[in-house]
């Protein structure tokens, strides 16, 4: 049965206020900061009468006569209900906090913020004792039944303390929160005992009440209630001792049953002022209050106990009914006790043996005690098994768990845990939007334009703007599904709503770019399916949602693939093709947010890049925002403000490239990024003042933030231009991929990109130069492209470091070949591929000529193969490359190797086309001759030009003849060529029409068909004639000795080569003494 | 000098907008500008910025100081000083006009901007008057005044000139014995 709250009145000024009811309840009696005393008849009482009691009066006590604690640090009489001054009971050297009567009224008990308590005897005033040695402001005091004296303090060590007839400290609890004074206590700590039975002593801690039964001092239960949130005031118990009544600093009213736990009344101050005064009328039917601002109230018809308790042993308590007269008669003797006993009472406690023990260890297993009843199971079970002796809160198993969880016997079903806490989960969100709350927010911000949405009284919209208006002139949609997720794309719009009661959450999609009439479609999700995160790449779309399923769609509207995703999503973003996904991966703990990624490709050929792997993120950060570059790499920002990319050329691993929070101002100052860009290198975001998110209005202008590796000791010239060479490397990444994944890339950008790259690596080789780290400038030699190490070559020689000079000159000797061979391998395979598509054409050809295609597949294989015994190919491995040659394909790779030899000497001039030449033999030449030249020169080392000489062979087929001749005087030649040169003119008779590389392939068709003791024997003929016009050649032979003459095996090519590099080295340290 | 003329020259000065086009460098014989990115904020001429936008190309935003709080604190300045105090911008009176007039929708709380600032020029334009008045009635031979702006100086001179040529010339005649007042003309 709800009580009714009447509605507050006005009683004081604003202040702190104290409330009590007389003896016989006819009166609400209130005091408060504007130094009166109210007695009102009713709370309807339109005219109470006032009685001041000084500039302001801070508590009031009233038996018979009446009590206040007044600002003139006095503790004055005043006759109820008359309202005479009866004289001042005590002084203080501070104002009282608190006074309280004892159940007789015969003594009055206040408590000071100068730490002391005082028991004054109301008829004799003289007759007082004074309790020192406390080192706090007393917050309150209260006589409990027996007459024994409890006050709490407030300041360290936050004590309750409890004092037996007026002499011995029985215990103490540490239980308040610190503080210096009544004025800044969190918490009044107005205490309570149980009327009647004083069994039990209520203790406003914190959020709870703990009740602590006398005599044991053990902390037997809590009560409290969830909706708790401030800390409690006062507390009051009904005069029949059953319920208990708490105001909280919130303005929470409670009241429990002390029995079952059971909360049976709860109220709201109705404007949620802190309760700072609680009475019971002496019925129990009605509770007055009072707050802060002065204001009076009461809740009316409250339940009796008898009628809120169902516990059968309520009826049990009202049995004590005649203690009263025994602790009077106790209390007076107490008090003579007390008064005989000592002249400074408040050393007393402290001086006697036992007593001394006493408060040595009694606040000790106070603590204890207190902490195990929320801890410690053991310790529990004590207290409950305490309590069940008692027989009275043995019985509360099911009744106390709903409202108030009891500290007994419920706590083994919460076990203890103490390990690391799990975080919650972070929510889904768009990236770059602000808050759904909020009215007006960006529902997203990106590279494209802005969504904002606005959902105010007069307006429910959503604002569709573009950077740039060439794309599409700004929308203006009312919003009448209720969009809560956004993005944009240069095609589309894309909204989402979440399910309500009755509709399902839709997709809806402005798919403006349409070329047809119809530029929107909606789809509605299946019931239960909620659009968590959705994306728009380019011509699909995809949407998240809340059963883990990742749904694609085109942007025209076709439904897609479906898949599940492995947890809850954070955040999509997409570029292109690319679909990026972060979800929960797991429950982090600490602080942490465990989060997966995956980075999926669905293009034509989709595949995953990515298959959830951990997401890194900042100790205790969440993500923040999701996308790709403008060049569309991978790149997240987590709450710590750092910025990360995905390096696709370190196995996809995740690099700091910024950190926005080192360029914020202020503390709570951030950057909300809305693009990243690589080239330039840019981090466009909006600076926030003192907050995560901009706000709509007035609109937040874009700042550009530069990259930095948090990379060691950037402020040193040698870390700043590691930061940048390194930075730069990263952020060419992109390139790479962007041609791989067959866009179109902007050279020149990259040439200049690496250009700056060699360049530091160069200004870095000088300045470790400089500092003689002789090893350091090999390091980055290694760094180095063949063309610059060469120019580090120099430097080094230059500034006489004659070892530094050799060993880079080693190191530019390996990197030729690297290059070369690397440049050979593609070679290879680009134009194994290109032949391979030849070839199918050319097998066409051969088709037309009634020739078996397969066979003749097969029969080129042979034809290479056998060429490859000859010693020819030695240089081509795989068997891939071997199948896939046929005869263009000798005569690319052979024309490769002509301009690089160019420059070198008289064997070939120029860009010779030529048919077929043995290619291996020329490669290797040109390939010595090339890296000598480029040594020597000191120049860039080639640029191959060989695309250029492949696509000058495309259109023009040469001549014939001249081609052979020319072959003939510089290369060794096959015994297939030889055969050619005998037998082509009976080809071209045959069939006169044909192109060059169709009486090639002719050609090659018949030698095939020769016997094979025939061919053995033209390649005979071949090898002897090579060997010739090796010995004619006008080649550095002194040099080459062991090289020209010997059969080309592999192990010699290496020899060749150091003698080689020995021979340049010569060549530069003579250089280098020149210069010198 | 017309305030035409000085408005021209308050062009020259540099403000940032957000273009909503995108257009690569563009090379000028004063400088070059750009590029322009959609979305991006980019420093421009005032007269190229109105230009973009009464084509309604971009939006403005307005200089640092075109804040009604850094405003307020120079009125406050200005009036509490009997000198000049050193103005929000040498052009600020022509850049408010400019501004405001072609791109108040980009100004937040324009109005208010457009009464301080005229506040900060009568303020200004008073003390001017008062030491011109001061100058002559002290019959003074020179005088100097800091931090005055070009509109200002232009704003006054006219005037300033005319009459001091007049009081020349009604003096030379009250004199006897000069000739007929041919004084220079200033």
């Amino acid at each position: 049965m709800p009580c009714e709250r009447k509605p507050m009145r006005y009683g004081h000024s604003e202040g702190h206020t104290d409330v009590t009811f007389d003896d016989a309840g006819k009166f609400i009696v209130t005091c408060g900061s504007d130094g009166d005393v109210r007695i009102w008849e009713s709370l309807d009482d339109d005219d109470p009468r006032s009685i001041n009691v000084g500039e302001k009066a801070y508590s009031l006590a009233l038996k018979r006569k009446l009590v206040t604690a007044g600002s003139n640090n006095t503790v004055q009489i005043h006759t109820f209900p008359e309202g005479d001054p009866d004289g001042i009971l005590t002084r203080f050297t501070t104002h009282a906090t608190h006074v309280a009567f004892n159940h007789s009224g015969s003594r009055v008990a206040a408590g000071s913020s100068d730490f002391m308590v005082k028991v004054v005897e109301v008829a004799d005033s003289s007759q007082q004792k004074t309790l020192r040695g406390h080192d706090a402001p007393v917050l309150s005091v209260t006589f409990d039944p027996k007459d024994e004296l409890l006050y709490p303090g407030c300041s360290r060590p936050c004590n309750l303390t409890v004092v037996v007839h007026l002499q011995t400290k029985v215990t103490s609890w540490p239980v308040l929160q610190k503080s210096n004074d009544v004025s800044t206590a969190k918490s009044l700590c107005r205490l309570g005992w149980q009327p009647k039975t004083a069994k039990l002593l209520a203790v406003p801690v914190g959020l709870k009440v703990h009740l602590y039964e006398r005599d044991s001092w053990e902390h037997v239960s809590t009560l409290s209630d969830d909706m708790m949130t401030q800390p409690i005031n006062v507390v009051a118990w009904s005069p029949c001792g059953q319920l208990l009544a708490a105001g909280s600093v919130g303005g929470f009213l409670t009241v429990w049953n002390a029995e079952s736990k059971l909360c049976v009344e709860r109220q709201k101050h109705e404007k949620g002022y802190t309760v700072c005064g609680l009475a019971w009328h002496p019925s129990g039917r009605q509770l007055a209050y009072t707050d802060t601002q002065g204001s009076l109230g009461l809740l009316d018809d409250l339940p009796t106990a008898s009628s809120a308790t169902k516990t059968p042993k309520a009826p049990a308590v009202k049995a004590a009914n005649d203690y009263d007269d025994l602790f009077d008669e106790d209390d007076d003797r107490a008090m003579d006790e007390g008064l005989s006993d000592t002249h400074s009472p408040a050393k007393r406690p402290v001086a006697g043996g036992d007593d001394d023990d006493d408060d040595d260890l009694m606040p000790a297993t106070g603590r204890v005690k207190n902490r195990s009843s929320f801890l410690d199971d053991e310790n529990s079970l004590d207290t409950v098994s305490l309590a069940l002796g008692q027989g009275k809160y043995g019985d509360d198993d099911d009744a106390g768990s709903t409202v108030a969880p009891p500290t007994g016997p419920s706590l083994p079903l919460r076990p203890a845990y103490e390990g690391p806490l799990p975080t919650l989960p972070q929510k889904p969100f768009q990236p770059g939007s602000t808050p759904a709350h909020l009215t007006h927010r960006f529902m997203t911000w990106n590279s494209v334009g802005v969504v904002r949405g606005y959902n105010d009284d007069q307006d429910n919209a959503v604002d569709v703007e573009f950077h740039d208006t060439a794309v599409h002139h700004a929308m203006h949609l009312t919003n009448a599904l209720g969009h809560t997720l956004a993005d944009l794309s240069q095609e589309a719009v894309l909204l989402a709503c979440p399910a309500t009661d009755e509709l399902a959450s839709k997709l809806q999609c402005l798919h403006f770019s349409s070329w047809d009439a119809n530029k929107e479609w909606i789809v509605d999700l299946p019931a239960g399916e909620d659009v968590r995160a959705l994306v728009l790449g380019q011509g699909w779309a995809a949407a998240a949602t809340s059963a883990r399923t990742l749904r694609l769609f085109t942007v025209g509207g076709v439904q897609k693939e479906i898949f599940s995703l492995p947890g809850h999503v954070v955040s999509m973003a997409a570029h292109g093709e690319q679909l990026l996904v972060v979800y929960h991966r797991g429950t982090g703990f600490d602080g942490d947010q465990a989060l997966g990624v995956q980075l999926l490709q669905l293009g034509r050929r989709k595949r995953q890049v990515i298959h959830g792997e951990p997401l890194p993120l900042s100790c205790k950060a969440h993500l923040a925002w999701l996308g790709f570059t403008a060049e569309g790499t991978p790149c997240y920002v987590d709450s710590e403000g750092v910025v990360r990319m995905l390096n696709r050329s370190l196995g996809n691993t995740w690099t700091p490239v910024c950190n926005t929070r080192e360029t914020c101002k202020g503390k709570s100052d951030h950057f909300w990024v809305v693009a990243v860009h690589e080239n330039p290198q840019q981090l466009r975001c909006i600076p926030c003042k003192g907050s995560r998110y901009p706000p709509t209005l007035p609109r937040p202008a874009v700042a550009i933030l530069p990259f930095k590796l948090p990379l060691c000791q950037t402020t040193t010239e040698k870390g700043q231009m590691e930061e940048q060479y390194w930075r730069s490397t990263l952020l060419q990444n992109h390139y790479s991929f962007l041609s791989s994944s067959g866009y179109e890339i902007d050279d020149e950008g990259q040439n200049q990109n690496q250009k700056e790259q060699q360049e530091l690596l160069m200004k870095m080789f000088a300045l470790s130069c400089k500092l003689e780290r002789e090893f350091r400038c090999m390091e980055l030699a290694e760094l180095m492209t063949q063309s610059v190490v060469t120019l580090a070559v120099r430097y080094a020689s230059r500034s006489r470091r004659m070892n530094l000079a050799q060993r880079l000159n080693e190191l530019a000797m390996e990197k030729a070949n690297q290059l070369q061979e690397e440049q050979e391998q593609e070679e290879e395979e680009v134009y194994g591929q290109r032949e391979s598509a030849g070839g199918h054409s050319s097998s066409r050809s051969h088709q037309a000529r009634e020739e078996e295609p397969r066979e003749e597949e097969e029969d080129e294989s042979q034809e290479t193969e056998t060429l490859e015994a000859d010693g020819e190919s030695r240089k081509r491995k795989s068997p891939s490359q071997s199948r896939v040659s046929n005869v263009l394909d000798s005569m690319t790779s052979v024309r490769r190797p002509a301009p690089l030899g160019g420059p070198s000497g008289k064997q070939s001039k120029g860009p010779v086309l030529k048919p077929l030449a043995p290619k291996p033999k020329t490669k290797m030449q040109s390939t010595l001759l090339q890296m000598a030249t480029s040594k020597a020169a000191n120049k860039k080392a080639q640029v191959n030009p060989e695309p250029a000489a492949d696509r000058l062979k495309q259109p023009e087929v040469p001549p014939p003849d001249l081609p052979v001749e020319d072959s003939e005087n510089q290369k060794p030649r096959t015994g297939f060529q030889l055969w050619l040169e005998e037998n082509r003119k009976s080809i071209l008779a045959d069939s006169p029409d044909l192109q060059e590389t169709d009486v090639i392939k002719a050609a090659m068709g018949s030698f095939r068909s020769l016997s094979a003791e025939d061919r053995l024997s033209w390649t005979e003929r071949a090898k002897g004639q090579s060997g010739e016009a090796a010995d004619l050649k006008k080649r550095k032979r002194v040099e080459e000795a062991g090289e020209g003459d010997e059969s080309r095996v592999k192990a010699d090519e290496n020899i060749a080569k150091k003698k080689k590099s020995l021979d340049t080295t010569a060549k530069l340290s003579a250089f280098a003494f020149n210069k010198n | 000098m017309d305030p035409t003329e000085v408005e021209f020259l308050a062009e020259k000065e540099i403000v940032k907008i957000i273009p909503n086009f995108s257009l690569d460098k563009i090379y000028l014989i004063g400088g070059d500008l750009g590029p322009f990115n959609p979305g991006l904020p980019v420093q421009v001429p005032v007269w190229l910025a109105l230009n973009l936008k009464q084509r309604q190309k971009c939006r403005i935003l307005p200089p640092q100081w075109m804040d009604v709080d850094k405003l307020e604190e120079v009125r406050e300045m200005e009036r509490k000083e009997d000198s000049f105090t050193p103005p929000p911008s040498p052009y600020y009176m022509e850049l408010t006009k400019l501004l405001l007039n072609h791109a108040s929708d980009n100004i937040p709380k324009a109005d208010e901007i457009r009464t301080l600032v005229k506040d900060i020029w009568d303020t200004r334009i008073a003390k001017l008057r008062l030491s011109a008045d001061s100058f002559i009635s002290q019959q003074e031979a020179h005088a100097k005044l800091d931090n005055l702006t070009l509109m200002e100086i232009n704003t006054t001179r006219s005037f300033l000139l005319g009459s001091l040529n007049c009081m020349f010339k009604l003096r030379s005649n009250m004199q006897p014995g000069t000739s007929t007042g041919k004084g220079p003309d200033y």
